[in-house]
């Protein structure tokens, strides 16, 4: 029997913010423990939840990426249950009325490309992290209270390889909405696989499992896999598949068991009484709109259509947001959209990864990356020179300057070259015989002569021109 | 006592109310900490002396965080809680002056109406110690009533400010919902908390209110609306006031003396040139007051109340695991009254039960509140006696008689909570020695008209400034 299976995929993304989504307490990673809290993330008896406007920001622009139904008045709900890193004793949430619905995605995979419809986006609030020891558990607040999206799909992604384009699709997009910095690894991006198998042409849903907290694309494909294997061995014996929960378990490359369910939890939800409905300006749902930062595949449409960059160039540049970026502000600066991207691509990030500098710590400032790449294409600059106030550059230096002090000033004037070609052929009638005699060298060291002669200011193109002009005449 | 008695020598206030509270306490039992205040002196008299609260001790109802100073709700699992930040009312007295005199019994978590459920013990009327002095801010009534303080804190969920004024013979006022921020108070239900206080006249609770209120971005549902100089603006003048009774009270009032009392004071009115009607609500409607109000009270106290667990603060009982922690430490820490108010909450919010219990309840509270708001559409305000007994004794205050009297005339005030009007109860007069009061409610924001109504009656009654105590005037 041939099964078909059925993957629905929940996302929990922490917002990049400054503080929390109800407190003013810090968000932070890797501080120490319990340093970055407040009497709020604390559930202290007495305090009182005020929204992050921030964050319904963040949450916005994650609803726009994913063409969600976005709905203007934002309420809140409770959701109640008793847990060590809870310190509340319930979550904000969004229950009732989530802030996006109805969205969709596009992934590609070597199939072409699909459509995954989103059920939802909704807002609420991180719990604490816990560290299970020999003698006792450990509680770390610093997460709790941290904004938090989740979004929930349809069930419509079909196999291992459409769940990881799902899941890599969403984080790009949002990782370039600036909504999350998407470190899954640090659980700033957590994934819930729930996976069932029906017969092939059946219209009722199997039996689901759920694989909880997985922190790599990697293994989500392996995971789904994995357990589609499982499952099919499962049903192929007669078993049954049970409603259970599951971990991936990185050595072995399986999931394993980590509870059944018994029956759903009553987390008796109900609207949060202390935050009122608030609705939305729709000027300032316009206005996050408006400044909405454009999508990989934006970029790339804009760069290969308006730039003219290969498909290549396009795909190097867009494969971080930072290196986008830097490259859309030296675009800002000139029109050499070429030339600009080979020094973004190759130059700079050359000199980053050497000296394993990040974007945030970058000193290149595009305005003066964007003046040396005009001064090469006006020929100011030799593309040699360009190199050495690169250098400059990237010590925060003015390229008008370094190439004033250096004295660099491309010779362009065909005269003054002539002045040169002319000096250089007088002194050398072997190699010019040696040119009419077929040698095509010597004219290539002849070039070479007059840059020396020109301590290497003479425009190479130009001197090359005017050379062979020359030798033809004598 | 009146504030405009205190000297600016703020040591001899402090040590005339430390004396008075010593021998007040073996009559009262109204005081669950004593607080030290030298520090506090120090720290008022580098203020500045014409601080409208300047060198004024103030006791507070034990539900306000009050930093570094113990707060226990009264209730046995906050034994041991010292809070680590002061609610922001607490910070807007000492910003004016006042000095932090004492935290106050209550009916545990704000739980009750007698202040028997203390973790302390009941609180004893000033006039007559065998009489309860009704709750659940019992002991911040009893201070102000004994002459021990001026002012005292209070929260008023159903009428915990207002039924206590009643039974002490103080002025009790809870502004409207919005008005005063709750952030930092100890909550029961936080769609009907209200932070309020108790004074001994009319001038005094207007200067409090100047004090007390405005916009807190700590608190969501605290309101914009600009703060008035109500003390200044105070003007006793009410013709053409209109003034509405709800007769729906008046009628189910047995006491005749009560019931004489009240009309005497309405002749009054009339006099001065007040326009007196007698209105009535759907007394249906009036009869659900009760069921309404637990049913949403306890919802949300179940929830607000599930921090303390006895795992971050508070009192922690040994168990195996969390959840017998959590179980061994809830059951010992809340009294059984609590705990009942607890599954009763818990019981309207699940999902089986939410509609037909809480989500009813929520709606039934709308049509309440709208045509309770008609009335006040057309009057400045709504006046009825604000009990229909005097303080009775503990063994007469506990039963719940589904009587008309106690359905409608006993919990009538919860109209207050559930519009979130501005309610005050004053005293007028005396039934058996023991003091009775008229409450009286006006619209949303209008404080000053209600104030202005209420300084009105107090000249009429006669009672500005009456205390019990006065054998212990120093």
């Amino acid at each position: 029997m041939n099964f078909e299976t059925i993957i629905g995929i929940e996302i929990h993304c922490e917002l990049k913010t400054h503080t929390k989504m109800f407190s003013q307490g810090p968000v932070s990673f890797g501080e120490s423990a319990n340093s970055c809290v407040n009497e709020i993330d604390l559930g202290m008896p007495g305090t009182l939840p005020c929204l992050n406007k921030h964050a319904v920001e963040l949450a916005l622009r994650a609803c726009m990426g994913t063409h969600c139904d976005i709905d203007p008045l934002v309420k809140f709900d409770r959701k109640n249950y008793y847990y060590s890193d809870l310190p509340k004793g319930f979550q904000i949430t969004q229950q009732f009325h989530p802030i996006g619905k109805n969205g969709y995605i596009e992934i590609s995979t070597e199939t072409g490309t699909k459509k995954i419809r989103l059920n939802r986006i909704h807002m609420e609030e991180d719990t604490a992290k816990q560290f299970h020891t020999n003698f006792g558990t450990l509680i770390d607040f610093n997460r709790a209270g941290t904004p938090l999206i989740e979004i929930v799909s349809e069930p419509d992604i079909r196999s291992g390889k459409e769940a990881a384009a799902y899941v890599e699709e969403l984080r790009n997009m949002l990782y370039y909405l600036g909504v999350s910095d998407c470190r899954m690894e640090e659980g700033s991006m957590r994934c819930d696989v729930n996976i069932s198998l029906r017969p092939e042409g059946s219209e009722i849903f199997g039996t689901k499992t759920e694989i909880k907290n997985l922190n790599s694309i990697s293994n989500v494909q392996k995971a789904v896999d994995y357990e589609v294997e499982r499952q099919t061995r499962l049903l192929l014996s007669g078993e049954k598949v049970e409603q259970e929960t599951r971990r991936f378990d990185e050595a072995t490359k399986t999931t394993v068991l980590m509870r059944k369910k018994e029956g759903n939890v009553d987390y008796k939800f109900f609207p949060e009484p202390n935050i009122f409905p608030i609705q939305l300006d729709e000027a300032w749902i316009e206005q996050i709109r408006a400044t909405q930062p454009q999508l990989p595949s934006q970029r790339k449409e804009k760069y290969m259509q308006e730039y003219g960059l290969s498909e290549y160039d396009a795909n190097t540049l867009t494969q971080t947001k930072e290196l986008s970026d830097f490259y859309d502000e030296v675009v800002k600066h000139t029109k050499e959209y070429k030339l600009a991207s080979n020094w973004c691509m190759v130059e700079l990030m050359a000199v980053l990864n050497k000296e394993n500098i990040s974007f945030d710590d970058n000193p290149c400032s595009p305005v003066y990356l964007a003046e040396m790449i005009e001064m090469v294409s006006k020929g100011e600059i030799s593309s040699k020179q360009a190199k050495v106030v690169f250098e400059e550059i990237m010590k925060g230096k003015d390229p008008k300057k370094v190439v004033e002090e250096k004295g660099m000033k491309q010779i362009s004037d065909p005269n003054e070259i002539l002045k040169l070609v002319t000096q250089v052929l007088d002194a050398n009638a072997q190699a010019i015989l040696d040119f009419k005699n077929g040698k095509g060298r010597a004219a290539g060291a002849l070039v070479g002569q007059v840059m020396k002669l020109s301590k290497g200011q003479a425009n190479p193109k130009l001197a090359n021109q005017i050379l062979n002009e020359e030798l033809k005449k004598r | 006592m009146k504030i405009q008695e205190f000297t600016k020598d703020v040591e001899k206030n402090v040590g005339r109310c430390a004396a008075l509270s010593e021998k007040a306490q073996k009559k009262l039992n109204a005081i669950v900490t004593f607080i030290d205040h030298s520090e506090q002196i120090e720290a008022v008299k580098k203020m500045d002396p014409s601080l409208p609260l300047y060198g004024v001790p103030i006791a507070i109802k034990d539900n306000f965080n009050t930093k570094g100073i113990r707060t226990t709700a009264s209730s046995r699992i906050l034994d041991n809680y010292v809070p680590i930040y002061d609610a922001t009312v607490i910070k807007k007295l000492k910003d004016a002056g006042a000095i932090l005199f004492a935290k106050t019994s209550m009916d545990e978590l704000g739980m009750g109406g007698t202040n028997l459920n203390a973790y302390t013990g009941k609180v004893n009327n000033p006039y007559d110690v065998s009489r309860i002095s009704g709750g659940s801010s019992g002991g911040s009534a009893a201070l102000v009533a004994e002459g021990v303080v001026p002012v005292a804190m209070g929260t008023d969920t159903g009428d915990s400010i207002r039924k206590p004024a009643a039974y002490c013979g103080v002025v009790g006022f809870k502004p409207t919902y919005g008005r005063i921020s709750r952030y930092g108070v100890i909550p029961y239900a936080s769609s009907l908390d209200h932070v309020g206080f108790f004074t001994t006249c009319i001038e005094d609770a207007a200067r409090m209110l100047e004090v007390c209120a405005g916009r807190d971005d700590h608190d969501m549902t605290s309101s914009y609306e600009k703060v008035e100089e109500y003390e200044k603006n105070l003007n006793s003048d009410i013709r053409g006031k209109k003034i509405a009774i709800l007769e729906n009270v008046m009628n189910s009032i047995e006491d005749q003396r009560i019931v004489d009392n009240f009309n005497e004071v309405i002749l009054k009115l009339e006099k001065r040139g007040a326009i007196v009607e007698r209105v009535s609500m759907d007394e249906t409607l009036l009869q659900t007051l009760l069921p309404v109000y637990l049913i949403i009270a306890n919802a949300e106290a179940c929830a607000n109340h599930s921090n303390l667990d006895g795992v971050r603060f508070g009192m922690r009982e040994d168990g195996n695991d969390l959840e017998e922690i959590m179980i061994n430490s809830r059951t010992k820490g809340f009294s059984s009254a609590v705990r009942k108010r607890f599954v009763l909450g818990s019981y309207s919010l699940f999902v089986e039960n939410q509609e037909k219990l809480f989500r009813k309840a929520q709606k039934v509270r709308r049509v309440i509140v709208d045509e309770y708001r008609k009335i006040l559409e057309k009057y400045d305000c709504v006046i009825a006696s604000a009990a229909p007994t005097i303080a009775p004794h503990p063994e007469d205050s506990v039963g719940e008689k589904m009587s008309d009297t106690y359905l409608v005339a006993e919990n009538f005030m919860i109209l207050g909570n559930m519009s979130g009007y501005p309610s005050l109860t004053l005293p007028s007069g005396f039934v058996e020695g023991l003091p009775i009061g008229i409450n009286v409610t006006a619209k949303a924001f209008d404080e000053q008209n209600l104030l202005n109504i209420c300084k009105a009656i107090e000249e009429e009654t006669g009672l500005e400034n009456h205390t019990a105590g006065g054998s212990y005037e120093l």
